[in-house]
């Protein structure tokens, strides 16, 4: 018997069987429907009480969970710490705001405009970064990410310092139906709609052989080509990905707010995506967007509360790092096998 | 759990009896200013100034028996946070007016907010031209002079104390240091001024002695720069040092010497002058009153943002009394064209741009390394540095 736990809690559990995996599957997705739930009836409640501000900080929070679903693509499944992903959802952001002000205020042409830039910037970011490992990545897209955010705030053309205002709020057709951005709700649920076909994609990718050589990786990155995979091409490929997302999620925002500005590329908003990972629960996909929320929440209400809501977040941040070591979704996970490991055991 | 009935209710009459006898609601005015980070000194002395402002005309009645309540909230003197926090102060806390941005790009993103949600703002402390011409916005006011007024009133000062100097100008390399230098340049220029050249080095750099070549080369009798902070510090210090400062003035931006760098500068700053709508020395009896009611209330003085501030609350008051109440169409009629008193004098809110229009002060720093005095050497007529309405949009 005393064997036997041993090897289990060694070999990873949820790969022993189809019945563990499947109870293994469910809890993260479980969560994922949950919190779906949850925003939905958040939407409801705020949409009965005529609250839109709630309801667009919301979208904010979901904006931003797409930002940190990409940074947990390369830190939590693949290993890389990418302290520069703002680079991409900065890109998309400054597209989608031209693409809607100087070509047509059209969503699909907008978004296209911001995946294509987003896939051509990731590659060639993907190749100067890849080079180096390590320390040395997370050097290197810090200094693409500020390298592109200060040509921003020296461009006369893109506004400079100042950003770029006056996105329009536009419809977005859907064949014969229209929603309009301006709309708290309508928006709201677009963007969620759009967070949670980000999430289902991406989760299956992970748990395809393509997230699983990502996760070879991960483990042991020198063993991979062993097995016959080249990784520095899926380091590529998940680089790449995980900028298209960012970039998809940035070119929601000015539609949400209607200006952009060069603070969206700074420092802090990856490192905010980093802290929002971390906390919300690295390798979930699901814990960013929780985090996000979280995060989101916390500032607006402790920020109005005292001006050292700084302070508040940094301290939060250690003490998940301190006893959440798997962030809020991570150690919600552990408890639920947990229970029902025990369940299974006991029956 | 009858006694806990009991206070409640109690408690209700009390607040019902307390509702009934105030007069009326507060009129709310939402402050979304920086007020952790590097801009937090701005933030601080814009919330000195408006708290000041606000004590003061509460103690005398409020706006039409009304009392004026402030909302604050951190910015963090980046755009994405301040519209934000605007948001919610609009829809939340239905703020009746907000004001208190820092930076350009608040100031814009946060006027197009204010638009969106029907509502008005003021700026008191952002100077980018854009945001009363090219970005104009019928919801946005600026109560403090932008940077054509400060290069205007510099250019104008120059004409007259070194009639056709020849100028030679430095500035930081970066989008903010060459438009202020390519603005003041052609305001110079314009009032008889000659070029003699132009180099930026780049920002945060430690040895300007590269340029110093080039700029003895040029013999200019004036040099302007702009840059700020420990760039100034270096840049006096090491002419200093190499004995420029000889037969030379120093003219530059609003920003370059202040009250942060110059105990670093020293004596280096000696001399230096520059256009600004505010000096705590400025010898009127308004300004001398509000000086030593802002020393006596936060033991330092005012400066520019703390004054421009204070003088908002005035501007505000008055166009609330005009419009009869605080309706955003009646309010921005009547803060159109409307002139009010501040320390700093009458100011005028231009109508067509909505830039207010205020007389403007070459101040010239002297300093003996220890004691540095801010002293107003010339005053720039508010009409003769405003320069034309620029804006279309209304």
């Amino acid at each position: 018997m005393p064997e036997a736990t041993t090897l289990r809690t060694l070999s990873d559990p949820g790969r022993a069987g189809p019945a563990s995996r499947l109870s293994r599957l469910a809890p993260v997705h479980w969560l994922a429907l949950a919190f779906l739930a949850a925003a939905l009836g958040f939407a409801a409640a705020a949409w009965a009480t005529g609250n839109g501000f709630y309801l667009r900080l919301a979208t904010e929070a979901l904006i931003f969970a797409g930002l940190a679903m990409s940074v947990d693509l390369l830190l939590g499944y693949t290993g890389l710490l990418s302290l520069g992903q703002a680079l991409y959802f900065g890109l998309g952001a400054y597209v989608s705001a031209l693409v809607l002000r100087d070509v047509a205020p059209s969503f699909w042409l907008a978004m296209a405009a911001a995946l294509l830039a987003g896939s051509v910037a990731g590659l060639i970011g993907g190749v100067i970064a890849n080079r180096v490992k390590g320390v040395y990545f997370a050097l290197i897209t810090f200094g693409l990410a500020q390298v592109a955010a200060k040509t921003v705030y020296n461009t006369r053309a893109l506004g400079a310092s100042d950003g770029l205002i006056g996105i329009p709020q536009i419809q977005v057709g859907f064949g014969p139906v229209s929603l309009d951005t301006a709309d708290p709700l309508s928006f709201f649920l677009l963007v969620l709609a759009l967070t949670v076909a980000a999430y289902a994609g991406l989760a299956y990718l992970m748990d395809a052989p393509f997230g699983r050589t990502l996760a070879a990786i991960r483990a042991n990155e020198k063993r991979v080509p062993f097995l016959g995979f080249n990784a520095w091409r899926y380091k590529l490929a998940v680089y790449v990905l995980a900028a298209c997302v960012a970039a998809l999620a940035g070119a929601l925002y000015p539609m949400l707010r209607g200006f952009v500005s060069p603070e969206l590329m700074f420092f802090e908003t990856s490192g905010n995506a980093v802290i929002t990972v971390i906390v919300g629960g690295v390798g979930t996909l699901v814990g960013p967007v929780v985090g996000s929320l979280l995060l989101t929440a916390l500032r607006s209400v402790v920020g109005s509360w005292t001006e050292h809501h700084l302070i508040v977040v940094g301290v939060i941040f250690m003490l998940s790092v301190i006893f959440l070591r798997k962030g809020l979704v991570g150690a919600l996970l552990a408890r639920l096998n947990r229970r029902g490991e025990s369940g299974r055991t006991g029956s | 759990m009858t006694k806990t009935t009991l206070l409640g209710t109690a408690a209700l009459i009390l607040l019902g009896l307390a509702g009934g006898a105030s007069a009326a609601e507060p009129i709310r005015i939402g402050v979304v200013t920086p007020l952790s980070g590097t801009y937090a000194p701005i933030g601080q002395q814009v919330r000195w100034g408006l708290e000041l402002a606000t004590k003061e005309a509460n103690a005398a009645g409020g706006i039409m028996g009304r009392q004026i309540e402030l909302l604050f909230e951190d910015e963090e003197a980046n755009p994405a946070v301040a519209t934000q926090k605007a948001e919610k102060l609009f829809q939340v806390n239905k703020v009746d007016f907000l004001t208190g941005t820092v930076n350009s790009g608040s100031t814009l993103a946060v006027g197009q907010l204010a638009e969106r949600n029907g509502r008005l703002i003021a700026t008191t402390v952002s100077f980018s031209d854009a945001i009363t011409t090219d970005k104009c916005s019928p919801n946005v006011f600026r109560v403090n002079a932008r940077a054509g007024q400060q290069s205007a009133a510099l250019a104008e000062w120059l004409a007259k104390d070194k009639p056709k100097a020849k100028v030679y100008y430095l500035g930081p390399d970066y989008e903010m240091g060459r438009s202020t230098v390519a603005a003041f340049k052609a305001a110079a220029e314009k009032t008889g001024a000659q070029s003699t050249g132009e180099v930026f080095a780049p920002l945060g750099s430690k040895d300007y002695s590269q340029y110093f070549g080039q700029l003895r080369a040029a013999r200019p009798s004036v040099l302007y720069t702009s840059t700020a902070g420990n760039d100034t510090v270096r840049l006096l210090t090491q002419m200093g040092e190499y004995g420029l400062l000889r037969n030379l003035t120093i003219v530059g931006a609003s920003g370059t010497v202040t009250a942060q760098n110059i105990g670093a500068i020293g004596k280096a700053a000696d001399g230096f002058v520059t256009g600004v709508g505010y000096s705590a020395e400025l010898a009127t009896p308004e300004n001398k009153a509000f000086v030593a009611a802002f020393r006596k209330a936060y033991d330092t003085a005012p400066d520019l943002y703390g004054a421009d501030s204070y003088g908002l609350i005035g501007f505000f008051k008055a166009a609330v009394e005009k419009a009869g109440g605080t309706d955003t169409d009646a309010l921005r009629k009547a803060m159109e064209g409307l002139s009010w008193n501040t320390p700093q004098g009458t100011k005028t809110m231009r109508a067509g741009d909505h830039q207010a229009v205020q007389d403007m002060y070459a101040v010239r720093i002297s300093s003996d390394g220890t004691n540095n005095r801010f002293d107003v050497v010339g005053t720039v007529p508010g009409d003769a540095a405003i320069g034309p309405d620029l804006c279309t949009r209304f």
